[in-house]
C-alpha cells in the first residue's frame, strides 16, 4: 500500500478500530454460548432481518396512528362528548320533549341550545261556549308547575314567568326560540286541526309561514309568532290536540343565546361608524386627487362592512323578535313520515350509517391526533440529529 | 515461514477474525482507490468511495460465499455497484461507514495530489479539454492550471489569488463534474482492467 496516501492510512486504522469491536463482539457471543472462538459458525447479523425490520415499522406505525387516535379522541372531548352527540340523534326520533320549562337543562356540550325531555302527555281540552275550542291553559300551567300569580305578573304571556324564559333574563338577553311539536288527533278531524293551528297562529299575533299537506289527512305548517308569546301558543297547539281527541307525539324546543353575537356585532358597528365619521372628516379636508381616492376605498371598504353586520344584527333582531314553530299535524290512522329509527334494534341501513359515521370519526380522531404529533416528530427528529452530528463530530475529532 | 493466505481465505476468515480484514484491505486499498480516481477524477470522491467499498464489504463479509468467484471480484463487485450509485446520485453514500460507527473524514489537504498522481489523464486529456467548456469560469482555470499545465496546488492558489484550500475545491469540484457529464455521454473514462 501507497505508505504516502493519508486518507488510507487512517481508513486502515478505522477499519483496525472496527475490526477490534467485532472481535469483542464475537468473544461476548462466544462466551455466551461457551463456544471455541475458532468454531465456525454463521456470523449473527448485525441488524434485524428485513422481515422483523418490516414488522417493526408495520408496528411502529401501528402504535402512531393509535396514539394519534387516543390523542385525536381526547382533543375532541372524549368519549362522554361522543356519546351525548349519538344520543342527541337517538333522542330527537322518539323522545317527546320540550315544554315551556324547560329547566332541566338541555346538552351541556352546547350551553347556547336548551332541549328539556318531558314526558307525553295528552292535555285535555275544554269545551268552551258555543262548542269553540278554548285551549286549557290552566291545566297546562298546571303540568308545568306555573303559578298563577307569576303568571299574570307577566304581561302578554304568563307562562314567561317560569325562569328559564328568555323575558327574565333582562333585556340585553338575545335568544332565538324554536319549537318543534308533531300532533296526532282523530281520524277525520285534519281540516278543524289546521284551522285551529292557524287561529292559535293568529290570536297570538303570529302567522303561518307555510304549509303543506297530503291526502287532506296530515300536514305541516310552519309558524312565525311573536317571541312573547311563544309558550301560550305551544301550549295552545297542546291543548288543541286535546280537544280534537288526539295527542301531542312529540315535541322540541330550542334556544340558541346569540346575546354575546349580538353584543358583539353591536361594538364592531358603532367603532366602523365611528371610523367612517373620521375618514369623512379626513376625505373632507383632502386635497390631492390621490388622497381622496384612496380616501374613498377606505369609506366604501368600511361602508361595507358596516352593510354586513348591519344586515346580520337585522337578521338576529327579526330571529329573536319571532319565534319560528314547526307544526305537525296527522290523522291516527295515517302513519307517521319518518318514524326514525330503534337505537335498540337499529335497521341495517341504519346500521350502515352509523358504522360509516363511526369510521368518518376514528379517521377524524387520527388525523387530528396526527396534528398534534407530527409537530413533536419533526422537533425529535431534529434533536436527534443534531445529537448525532454532535457525536460524529466527537468521534471525528477522536 | 506460514504460507499466505489468499484473499478468499482471508475474506472467509475474517467472519471469525476480523482481522484478516484488515490484511486484505491492505492489499487491495491502493488499488480500489486508483479505480475510483481513474473513474470520478475526484480524490475526494474516490477516497469516500474506497472507504465506503470496504466498510460495506467488512459489514457484509458473513454473506460471501466461496462458489468460485474470487474474494477481490466479489470486492471489486461492491466497488462496481458503490460506483454507480454515484454517477446516478452524484454523491456518495455513507450508510455503511455509519453502520459500523466509521467517521466520515474530510480528505487531508496532501492527499489531493498524491491521489491525483493516481490518475491517469492522458487517455481521457481530449475529451477532458472539451468538457472543460462546461464548467464555471473559476473552476476551468483552477483545472487548467492543475491538470493541462501540471502545477502544484500551492502555485495554482497563488495565480488564483485564493487558499490552497479553495484551489483543490475548485479541481475537485470540476473533476468531479467532468467525471458526472462525461459518464452521462458514455465515454468510458478509463482502459484500466479491472481485478
Amino acid at each position: 500500500m501507497n505508505a504516502d496516501i493519508r486518507s488510507l492510512q487512517l481508513l486502515e486504522r478505522d477499519l483496525e478500530v472496527v475490526a477490534a469491536h467485532e472481535r469483542e463482539r464475537l468473544a461476548s457471543i462466544d462466551r455466551a454460548l461457551d463456544g471455541g472462538p475458532g468454531r465456525p459458525r454463521r456470523l449473527p447479523r448485525r441488524g434485524r432481518g428485513s422481515g422483523h425490520a418490516w414488522g417493526g415499522i408495520a408496528a411502529a406505525l401501528v402504535a402512531v396512528l393509535v396514539l394519534a387516535g387516543g390523542i385525536g379522541f381526547l382533543a375532541q372531548g372524549g368519549s362522554d362528548e361522543m356519546q351525548a352527540a349519538d344520543g342527541g340523534n337517538a333522542e330527537a326520533g322518539d323522545a317527546v320533549s320540550g315544554g315551556a320549562g324547560g329547566d332541566a337543562g338541555g346538552s351541556e356540550s352546547d350551553p347556547q341550545a336548551t332541549k328539556a325531555p318531558v314526558a307525553a302527555e295528552a292535555l285535555p281540552g275544554v269545551e268552551g261556549p258555543n262548542g269553540a275550542l278554548v285551549p286549557n291553559l290552566e291545566s297546562d300551567r298546571a303540568t308545568y308547575g306555573v303559578a298563577d300569580e307569576a303568571a299574570r305578573d307577566t304581561a302578554g304571556s304568563p307562562l314567561q314567568s317560569v325562569g328559564t324564559v328568555p323575558e327574565q333574563q333582562g333585556d340585553l338577553t338575545k335568544i332565538i326560540r324554536d319549537g318543534r311539536i308533531g300532533i296526532v288527533i282523530a281520524d277525520g278531524s285534519f281540516s278543524k286541526g289546521v284551522a285551529g293551528v292557524t287561529q292559535i297562529a293568529r290570536r297570538n299575533g303570529g302567522f303561518v309561514l307555510e304549509s303543506s299537506s297530503r291526502d287532506e289527512r296530515s300536514g305541516a305548517l310552519t309558524l312565525r309568532v311573536p317571541a312573547k308569546r311563544f309558550d301560550d301558543t305551544m301550549l295552545a297547539l297542546r291543548a288543541l290536540s286535546g280537544q280534537l281527541d288526539g295527542e301531542v307525539e312529540f315535541q322540541d324546543i330550542t334556544g340558541q343565546d346569540v346575546t354575546a353575537e349580538f353584543i358583539d356585532l353591536q361594538a364592531r358597528l358603532d367603532i366602523l361608524k365611528d371610523r367612517r365619521e373620521l375618514l369623512l372628516d379626513i376625505q373632507a379636508d383632502a386635497t390631492s386627487t390621490s388622497e381622496i381616492l384612496r380616501l374613498a376605498a377606505l369609506i366604501d371598504d368600511v361602508q361595507l362592512q358596516i352593510e354586513n353586520i348591519q344586515g346580520r344584527l337585522n337578521f338576529l333582531k327579526d330571529q329573536v323578535a319571532e319565534a319560528t314553530i314547526k307544526v305537525e299535524v296527522r290523522e291516527r290512522d295515517v302513519q307517521a313520515e319518518d318514524p326514525g329509527s330503534d337505537p335498540e334494534n337499529p335497521s341495517l341501513a341504519d346500521s350502515f350509517e352509523l358504522a360509516v359515521q363511526g369510521f368518518l370519526r376514528i379517521i377524524g380522531a387520527v388525523v387530528i391526533g396526527l396534528g398534534y404529533l407530527i409537530p413533536l416528530g419533526v422537533i425529535g427528529l431534529i434533536g436527534w440529529g443534531v445529537l448525532r452530528l454532535v457525536r460524529r463530530r466527537d468521534r471525528g475529532a477522536s | 515461514m506460514p504460507e499466505e493466505r489468499t484473499d478468499t481465505e482471508l475474506l472467509i476468515a475474517s467472519r471469525t477474525e476480523p482481522e484478516a480484514f484488515t490484511e486484505l484491505y491492505r492489499r487491495h486499498a491502493e488499488d480500489l482507490l486508483r479505480y475510483f480516481a481513474r473513474r470520478t477524477l475526484d480524490p475526494e470522491t474516490a477516497a469516500e468511495l474506497t472507504a465506503e467499498t470496504f466498510a460495506e464489504a467488512f459489514a457484509s463479509r458473513a454473506t460471501y460465499r466461496d462458489q468460485g468467484v474470487n474474494g477481490v471480484a466479489w470486492l471489486y463487485g461492491i466497488a462496481r455497484h458503490r460506483l454507480g450509485r454515484f454517477f446516478r446520485n452524484g454523491k456518495v453514500d455513507a450508510a455503511a461507514r455509519r453502520k459500523l460507527g466509521m467517521p466520515e473524514r474530510d480528505l487531508p489537504p496532501e492527499d489531493y495530489e498524491r491521489i491525483e498522481d493516481l490518475i491517469d489523464f492522458a487517455p481521457i486529456r481530449e475529451a477532458l479539454a472539451e468538457a472543460l467548456e462546461t464548467l464555471s469560469p473559476d473552476q476551468r482555470e483552477a483545472m487548467r492550471l492543475r491538470v493541462i499545465d501540471g502545477l502544484g496546488y500551492a502555485e495554482v492558489a497563488e495565480r488564483l489569488r485564493c487558499t490552497e484550500q479553495s484551489a483543490r475545491q475548485r479541481v475537485s469540484r470540476g473533476l468531479r463534474k467532468i467525471a458526472l457529464l462525461l459518464q452521462e455521454r458514455g465515454m468510458q473514462l478509463t482502459t484500466e482492467v479491472e481485478a
